[in-house]
């Protein structure tokens, strides 16, 4: 039986295959070391990164749900065709065969959250098919022996190119036939496919690329100090050996011991009794609290009132928990401009018909359609204007929008935004798109229902940056209607196209007014002409190799001579706040840069709207940037690929106040990304909030997405996740600084407190022949870090702030320290590790002082030094904190009561007689500290 | 990245089938991070004096310290026997056996009471890891099945050469101080003993709770130790370590006791006794003094010291100045702190939160 692996684990290699993962850390080898030694282990503890833990649970999680909620939920392994019912999230790539819905169709969640409609390839003739006959048909598809051919498993979501050859016939295969793992079945009960990837050789997972272990600058300098500590402890070993070699063999009592060994192999016994004794310098505890602490600043992030969109329900998320500390230290940030920084909620404001331009200018209206022009429903109502007929036919027709009809009305469903507001405005106007089959259009013209058929539709994509429908209107004339960005069309219009200069003044004037544009045009088709070119796209359509390029250019031969129809106009208003945000942002030191697909003048506008630049700030554009770099380059269409020219632009524009990218793709943001992590040390941080900033939001050391209008992809890929772009000032100014200031102060206290702890055996060494006699009693040993030091010290990491939010938000300048790694450098470091070495001198010199010749015994040293160890840490987090809640003075008196309680309990007689090898220590308490009598 | 992806939609699909439920967080103080607190800045108005405050607290320690530690009058004899001149150096050959010597002192004034006498040595590294642990505390405690099964701690001075159990087995015990000490005051040429009170000198704990003796067999106390051995370095059995004295025998002998606690550091003191007793109760008169050294204990081989040293405490406990000076030091910089900070504020003018510590 074939069985189909989709997690990353199984029972028998998950343990080897997370070990070695896990040990890529040198920390965790250390801690196995540790752990392997401590035979007792009293303080072992699992620290799983959380990245892979959740990976290996979320994608088991995923298999139950379908599972238990699948009723039909049929994996019949022998002729691999899976059912998938309703709201289910497919479990692997299926060819789609049918379904239950009529024409078999198949509407799907795709991972944008967009419901797209499929096609199956088997047309079950009726609605009410049982399901066991519909199995039956499925059955006989493999039967009559098909065969299918299918491309190597890789990662592009979007594409699928294979065949089908059944009954002596070829079916061309493509995207629109597969059901991808992980999309969800809407609107369609049943749909049977048959696998064609599964487990790990499916698309998503293959696109999910591996997981990138992360070194912070925080964790590289934690392996450092873990190295230096396996040396102390090798010279301490080292040390041992002489002591064996030279003084031992003098001193008969202690030579007498271990004789039968050579004095180097005793050194060798030592540098691992050393290892233990210096091991709690890096505890365990500290990478665990210091998830802990990461986990609570998200939380914290999530729980933010401030940040919380009413109007979607959504508040703020952190999806990525290790980021915390550099939402501090943002140096750049780029954003996409629409949808970002824009509502994306589109409003048709304006129009150019005939070289008219219709449409009011209302910057106070809000809600619904805003245009209104009598000129304009004088001219459709009297149908003086032919071109304004045909304008608003072709916005009814081109486009993709599916209808739906609730309470009478017909409610458009659109894979963008920018098509719903045109087909809404075309409806608003008289020209109202009533529904579609796979092969026709109704539309109802200002009152009269029409049947338009389909005859092919040339889709968008990001390249051709246009599309067109060709139709057969009721008349039984052959037209094609196209729709794209200004550039696109106006290079594809007829020679003699009346209107062409007011249309492209018009086009200025919408471009100042931060309108965007786009172009609408047509022309009439012959039959000979159409019988000809479907010809050849049928033929295009069966080629194997280079099938898009042929596409492309049948395409293009069909998109030429058009007739300029009009122009229309729809206004992406600005979100609340974002002026101010950037404002702030720019204050903070933080360089905003801007990267849009739009055209220049339209970013420019923009970027004056929303204080991105000044008014009189010099735009360095194009020929001048050339000057500049005394380099051939054009940032509007190619990146700068060489290093020096891409060193040069970036310290260019970091001279610059901010950068504003026009006509970027989606893959050149991820290029300009790339490039400022290259060529500057700050952290870049990038927001978007659709599938083509995805690649930009990866790229970025973290990335922001906005639950915006199109889809969820940019959030799904994002380190955390906002409603609102203004929620960014919050994000970073107060929770980001905040962050940054408890984790360094989390982290220079920590290691100082665990450092003057260990160190001391250091010195102590030196007075006991290197022997690694613990200078602490062994139960405190275990319990300083986890239990005597470690509360205060995450109230300190929970609470601490220097500056109230508002405060931070009234003066973001002081965002600046974390930019500059003010706080957390080699320097502060180094810094703190001085200091704990001093503390540790001290805390073993004075009390060694007073107990040099004296009758005071071990013990009584031990618990001297153990004592004013806890004392000298809590008096140091007393003076590290500057907030004082009531939580941080509980846990200091927590943990100082602890202490002595703790003591009093673990010295106390009863334990010893239970356990007289383990509470060695009983009595001392009360006779160091109480009982002077004898001192 | 993938995982976040699972985990939405999973997440979705919950939603579109449960009841739509808000999201809006909890406006509580925690949650909204407005939790009242006490900031407090470390301004120069509290800085300043905070620093002399501790600085005159350390320096009142400090003296009071000092001043205690001086009044204490302590006495150190050696008695190693390295030079030739000294009256221990025949004694430091290996052939003397059962040798005696004897040191002399003399008081000029009141050697107040009550007096402890310790004995010290240096450069012995009792604090050796492996020799700390060479004991085996179930035999110490009287268990007499550890009698004939030492533990394994204890080797190699568990079994001797012919595989006989030694009691107290383990290194600390074999190692034990043998040296025994008379103190005579010469008056009129005459020699008269001082008493040492060697009762009451070991840790009331270890005396009562730590250690204990195996119970009398046959109404003997050697008898329980019978079976075993002592240890290879002792001359006398556990069971007679005192003869003056039948309780202070066993495990419960005091100085025993003293020795079994570790020492801190290479340089130490053991308490050998009390001089509190007597005529001797008010301390020792100015005059000539004898000590009389059963000199056993070898020390020469690793270079160390062996000593004698003769003191009165105080609250503060032995001598030792160096708590004392430490404490002034620490006062006194804390003074010198505060004074420049002092400086830099009456010359800079700095605002209260500016002057930071």
């Amino acid at each position: 039986k074939q069985q189909v692996r989709s997690y990353k684990y199984s029972p028998l290699t998950f343990l080897p295959l997370n070990l070695y993962e896990q040990f890529q850390r040198a920390a965790n080898f250390f801690f196995l070391l540790i752990v392997v030694m401590q035979v007792c282990g009293s303080v072992s503890c699992s620290n799983l990164t959380a990245q892979t833990h959740f990976m290996c649970t979320t994608v088991c999680l995923c298999v139950c749900v379908c599972v238990c909620r699948g009723a039909v939920f049929v994996v019949c392994v022998s002729v691999c065709v899976v059912t998938v019912c309703m709201r289910v999230c497919v479990c692997a790539d299926l060819l789609l065969l049918c379904s239950t819905e009529p024409h078999s169709l198949c509407f799907i969640e795709t991972f944008r959250k967009q419901i797209i409609k499929l096609l199956p390839l088997l047309f079950p003739p009726t609605l009410s098919l049982s399901l066991p006959l519909l199995v039956s048909i499925s059955c006989s598809f493999f039967s009559s022996a098909g065969v299918v051919w299918c491309e190597e498993p890789n990662g592009q979501l979007y594409s699928f190119q294979g065949k089908l050859h059944w009954k002596g016939q070829c079916h061309l295969l493509d995207s629109e036939h597969m059901l991808l793992r992980g999309t969800i079945l809407r609107n369609t009960d049943t749909a049977y496919g048959l696998a064609i990837y599964t487990g790990s050789d499916t698309k998503i997972l293959r696109n999910c690329g591996r997981l990138k272990v992360k070194k912070t600058q925080v964790e590289r300098f934690l392996n450092k100090i873990v190295l230096s500590l396996l040396m102390v402890a090798l010279l301490l070993a080292v040390g041992s050996g002489l002591f064996e070699h030279l003084i031992s063999p003098r001193i008969e009592v202690l030579s007498g011991i271990s004789a039968n060994f050579p004095a180097a192999y005793r050194g060798f016994l030592t540098f691992w009794g050393y290892i233990i004794l210096l091991s709690p310098a890096m505890p365990m505890s500290l990478y665990i609290t210091f998830e802990l602490i990461h986990i609570v600043h998200c939380l914290l992030i999530g729980w933010d009132l401030e940040m919380y969109w009413g109007k979607r329900n959504s508040p703020a998320q952190a999806r990525a928990t290790s980021l915390n500390e550099e939402l501090g230290q943002v140096g750049h940030l780029l954003s996409d401009k629409t949808g970002t920084l824009t509502q994306n909620h589109l409003l048709f404001r304006q129009c150019c018909v005939a070289g008219h331009i219709y449409g009011i200018w209302n910057r106070f209206s809000c809600g619904g359609l805003l245009f209104s022009d009598q000129r304009l429903t004088n001219c459709l109502r009297e149908r003086r204007c032919p071109e304004s007929r045909e304008f608003f036919t072709a916005l009814a027709l081109c486009h993709t929008v599916m209808s739906e009809w609730k309470d009478g009305l017909p409610r458009y469903q659109a894979a963008s935004p920018d098509e719903e507001a045109l087909v809404s405005a075309a409806r608003e106007l008289g020209w109202v798109f009533l529904s579609r089959t796979r092969d026709s259009l109704t539309l109802s013209e200002l009152g009269f229902t029409h049947c338009y058929r389909l005859l092919a539709l040339l889709d968008f994509t990001s390249k051709r940056r246009r599309m067109s429908v060709l139709v057969r209107n009721p008349e039984g004339e052959l037209k094609l209607y196209c729709k794209g960005a200004d550039i696109v069309i106006l290079e594809r219009l007829r020679k003699d196209s009346p209107h062409q200069e007011s249309t492209e003044q018009a086009l200025e004037v919408f471009a100042q007014r931060c309108l965007r544009t786009l172009c609408v045009a047509g022309r009439s088709v012959s039959e000979a002409q159409w019988t000809e070119w479907s010809h050849a796209l049928s033929q295009a359509a069966m080629a194997t190799t280079y099938r898009e390029t042929l596409l492309e250019e049948l395409y293009e031969h069909m998109e030429k001579d058009l007739m300029m129809l009009g122009v229309t106009a729809i206004e992406d208003r600005l979100q609340e706040g974002v002026p101010e945000t950037i404002c702030s942002l720019r204050r903070a030191g933080v360089k905003v840069w801007v990267l849009t697909g739009d055209k220049t003048e339209t970013a420019v506008n923009v970027g004056y709207a929303c204080k991105l630049m000044d008014p009189d700030t010099c735009l360095l554009q194009g020929e001048e940037l050339r000057i500049r770099l005394h380099f051939s380059m054009c940032l509007q269409t190619e990146l700068i690929k060489t290093p020096e020219a891409g060193a040069r632009f970036v310290s260019l524009s970091n001279q610059c106040q901010s950068v504003l990218c026009c006509r970027v793709t989606p893959g050149q943001k991820a290029e300009v990304v790339q490039l400022v992590r290259k060529y500057s040390s700050s952290i870049t941080m990038a927001i978007g909030d659709g599938a083509n900033d995805v690649n930009m939001i990866k790229t970025a050391h973290i990335g922001v997405g906005l639950c915006g209008v199109e889809g969820s992809q940019a959030v799904q890929n994002a380190d955390f996740a906002l409603a609102q772009f203004s929620f960014l000032r919050r994000l970073l100014l107060v929770h980001g600084r905040w962050s940054y200031r408890r984790i360094c102060s989390f982290l220079h206290y920590f290691l100082y407190k665990t450092t003057s702890f260990a160190l001391v055996h250091i010195w102590y060494s030196l007075y006991n022949g290197f022997s690694a006699q613990p200078m602490y009693e062994s139960w405190f040993i275990a319990l300083y870090t986890i239990m005597y030091t470690s509360l205060p010290v995450k109230c300190l990491g929970f609470f601490e702030q220097d500056m109230s939010s508002e405060s931070s938000l009234r003066w973001p300048e002081v965002y600046l320290a974390g930019q500059r790694h003010e706080l957390l450098n080699p320097l502060s470091l180094g810094v703190a590790l001085l200091y704990s070495i001093y503390t540790s001198i001290i805390l073993f010199f004075l009390p060694m002082g007073v107990f040099q010749d004296s009758d005071l015994d071990y013990q009584t040293l031990a618990i001297t030094v153990q004592t004013s160890a806890v004392f000298s840490v809590t008096v140091e987090i007393i003076l590290q904190t500057k907030f004082w809640t009531k939580y941080n003075f509980a846990a200091v008196a927590f943990c100082l009561a602890l202490y002595f309680l703790s003591t009093v309990i673990l010295h106390s007689p009863r334990l010893f007689l239970a356990f007289p090898k383990d509470y060695i220590f009983f009595g001392t308490c009360v006779i160091s500290l109480i009982d002077t009598e004898k001192a | 990245k993938y995982k976040l992806d699972n985990r939405k939609s999973n997440v979705d699909m919950f939603n579109l089938t449960g009841p739509s439920r808000t999201n809006r967080p909890d406006n509580t103080a925690f949650t909204q991070q407005r939790l009242p607190a006490w900031q407090p800045i470390l301004s120069a108005g509290i800085v300043i004096p905070g620093f002399t405050l501790i600085g005159l607290a350390f320096i009142g320690v400090g003296v009071a310290l000092f001043v205690t530690s001086q009044k204490i009058t302590d006495l150190e004899i050696d008695y190693t026997g390295v030079a030739a001149t000294s009256p221990c150096f025949k004694c430091t050959s290996f052939a003397a056996e059962n040798c005696m010597c004897q040191m002399e002192f003399t008081l000029t004034t009141l050697f107040e009471g009550p007096v402890f006498f310790y004995y010290g040595l240096t450069s012995y590294y009792q604090n050796f890891r492996t020799y700390g642990v060479s004991k085996d505390g179930y035999q110490l405690s009287g268990d007499t099945y550890y009698f004939n099964n030492p533990q394994d701690s204890c080797a190699p001075y568990q079994y001797d050469s012919n595989n006989n159990p030694i009691v107290p087995c383990g290194s600390i015990a074999n190692s034990m101080f043998s040296d025994t000490f008379q103190l005579y005051q010469v008056v009129n040429g005459m020699k008269k003993q001082v008493p040492l009170d060697g009762k009451g000198i070991a840790w009331w704990t270890d005396y009562n709770i730590k250690y204990s003796n195996p119970a009398l067999v046959n109404g003997s106390f050697a008898n329980a130790f019978s079976g075993t051995v002592k240890p290879v370095n002792w001359s006398k059995p556990v069971y007679e370590l005192d003869p003056t004295d039948q309780a202070n025998n066993g495990f419960l002998n005091q100085n025993f006791l003293v020795w079994m606690r570790q020492a801190a550091l290479p340089k130490f003191q053991k308490l050998y006794g009390r001089i509190a007793e007597g005529d001797y109760a008010q301390g020792l008169p100015a005059g000539n003094y004898t000590l009389l050294i059963n000199y056993s204990y070898p020390v020469i081989s690793f270079g160390g010291t062996k000593k004698v040293v003769l003191s009165n405490v105080s609250w503060m406990g032995g001598k030792n100045q160096f708590l004392g000076i430490a404490y002034l030091v620490i006062g006194s910089l804390c003074i010198v702190m505060a004074m420049v900070m002092l400086i830099i504020y009456a010359k800079y003018k700095f605002t209260d939160d500016d002057e930071d510590m």
